[in-house]
């Protein structure tokens, strides 16, 4: 599902992905770690085309993201689901019309969006919240509806940036079912996270980032 | 479950065709368009009314300088020569002059305005009636005014040298040399305001780009959001666009507007300007043909704007 062939991500005073290579199997969930700063964010910003590489090939389910360009990259996008430490949930925006954003830009309407923001709210248990602003919301609470929107265009893939980074430990443990939840019915789940005590208790293979190299779990040898 | 129930619902409901959903997306995106216009509505009026005072200008100008073009070439068409005879002579003399005129072939008609004639319109006209009994003498002479036959400037230049040669004749005017001073001035002004007209389309591109963009930064997190949710350009540019075409409505309607209450206000003296040359023509206020103009102008050059400033915003904002 994910697959890095090679793939370096040079900045100006750094070098956040050296020769980076990995193959995430479709169906699979695994923990993205390393310290803040290692460059887990760079990785999920070219599986996002956020960012380009500076060599090699990223291939999300088996499309080369080198190829694609304008709006192809807003079709790609659309595949995926991300999750945000900071949910970037709009505040002038109800909790309904913020999870019906990927479904209004794929052209849903009004009706079938309905149906399906609220099937996304159940998920995550927020059902009666739909109508609400986010401001007024719990943090934990405003996460869940970051991951409604991420989950809302059934995604086959969904990528979280720190999605616990926020929460204390127990919102958090609630947060990573969800993931696990998901998991189960078969979209590929990639999490980037610093959390060290809440995910070596989950059984989930582990891939680190150190110094632009990665090591652990789907390492490709090529 | 209401999720299973949910889902299997929103499986069964038709699916629209292409056309019919980009008309629902326009519908629902100039909707709500129009209502966010509503949220600050004293900045956009102000917006507005700039947009309308510079096309309003230019506009009324325009409408009036045409209508003048169309006097000046309705009064082109009489060759009309003005003789004055000299003080000195006597009403039967004067009118012996206009009868011997007259009988010339290549004069078409002769109009004879008598010395006495001509002061009793001047005192009416200047108001100056009183003044006017006290003088001893009449200080406006015999006047006849002579259509000629041909209508060649040469001739009627010809015309004019003889009929100066003429005993009693004091001056001999060719309204024509006045026309064409008024047609070069009404030429000019023309050309003046669509430079002017120019100069505010500008202004209303500029300030239409600086409306949009302003419109754009304080949605900036809504533009970054949607773009990682997969939204084209065209779906980011869409609620752009349908609020300058908003704009551009509103702004069109407050200059046509503005421009019917300017042209009622000038109307009046415009005519009795007129009336003064001894001409029945009168301003013309808006036709439906000029609020179309307005309109589809005022929309054209806010879309125009709109598109150049939307395009180069969303590239440069990006995740």
């Amino acid at each position: 599902m994910i697959q890095l062939e090679q793939v370096s991500k040079r900045y100006a005073n750094k070098t956040a992905l050296d020769h980076a290579n990995l193959h995430i199997p479709r169906g699979a969930m695994a923990f993205l770690t390393g310290h803040s700063g290692a460059g887990k964010s760079t990785l999920l910003k070219l599986i996002m085309l956020m960012e380009r590489p500076s060599n090699g090939r990223v291939i999300i389910d088996q499309q080369d993201l080198s190829k694609l360009n304008g709006n192809q990259i807003a079709l790609h996008r659309r595949k995926v689901g991300l999750v945000f430490q900071n949910h970037q949930l709009l505040e002038d925006y109800s909790v309904h019309d913020n999870i019906a954003l990927p479904l209004k830009v794929s052209g849903y309407n009004n009706l079938d969006a309905g149906r399906r923001v609220r099937a996304a709210l159940d998920k995550v248990g927020l059902l009666s919240k739909e109508k609400q602003l986010p401001r007024v919301l719990s943090t934990g609470e405003q996460q869940r509806i970051g991951i409604a929107r991420a989950i809302v265009n059934k995604p086959r893939l969904i990528l979280a940036d720190e999605p616990t980074g926020n929460l204390d430990p127990k919102l958090s443990a609630e947060i990573m079912q969800l993931f696990e939840q998901f998991n189960q019915v078969g979209v590929t789940v990639l999490i980037a996270s610093h959390d060290l005590s809440l995910i070596e208790r989950l059984p989930h293979p582990k891939i680190h980032l150190h110094q632009g190299h990665l090591s652990g779990a789907f390492i490709g040898s090529n | 479950m209401t999720t299973d129930k949910a889902t299997s619902q929103a499986q069964r409901s038709r699916p629209e065709t292409l056309g019919k959903r980009l008309l629902r997306e326009h519908a629902e995106v100039a909707l709500s368009s129009w209502i966010r216009l509503w949220r600050t509505p004293i900045t956009n009026l102000l917006t507005w009314l700039t947009l309308a005072i510079a096309l309003a200008l230019p506009g009324t100008l325009i409408i009036m300088l045409n209508q003048a073009q169309g006097l000046a070439d309705q009064l082109h068409t009489s060759n009309q020569i003005s003789v004055f005879l000299s003080l000195q002579t006597s009403s039967e003399q004067a009118q012996a002059v206009a009868q011997q005129l007259q009988q010339r072939t290549d004069i078409k008609q002769v109009t004879f305005i008598a010395a006495d004639t001509a002061m009793q319109e001047f005192s009416l006209a200047s108001g100056l009636g009183d003044i006017l009994q006290n003088l001893t003498d009449n200080p406006i002479p015999a006047t006849i005014l002579v259509e000629p036959q041909l209508k060649s400037a040469d001739a009627i230049g010809l015309l004019a040298e003889q009929l100066r040669q003429q005993e009693s004749v004091d001056q001999v005017l060719i309204d024509q040399l006045w026309l064409q001073r008024l047609q070069a001035m009404v030429h000019t002004s023309q050309r003046a305001t669509w430079v002017l007209a120019t100069m505010l389309a500008l202004g209303v591109l500029l300030v239409m780009g600086n409306t949009m963009r302003m419109q754009m930064e304080s949605r900036r997190e809504e533009i970054l959001v949607i773009k990682l949710v997969g939204g084209t350009d065209a779906y980011l540019r869409r609620p752009f666009l349908y609020s300058a075409i908003w704009a551009g409505l509103m702004a069109g309607s407050l200059a046509a507007i503005i421009m019917t209450l300017a042209l009622t206000l000038l109307q009046p003296s415009l005519t009795d300007l007129a009336s003064s040359f001894n001409s029945t023509w009168h301003l013309h206020n808006l036709t439906i043909w000029h609020w179309l103009v307005t309109l589809f102008g005022s929309c054209g050059l806010a879309c125009l704007s709109a598109l150049l400033t939307v395009q180069s915003q969303l590239r440069q904002i990006q995740p």
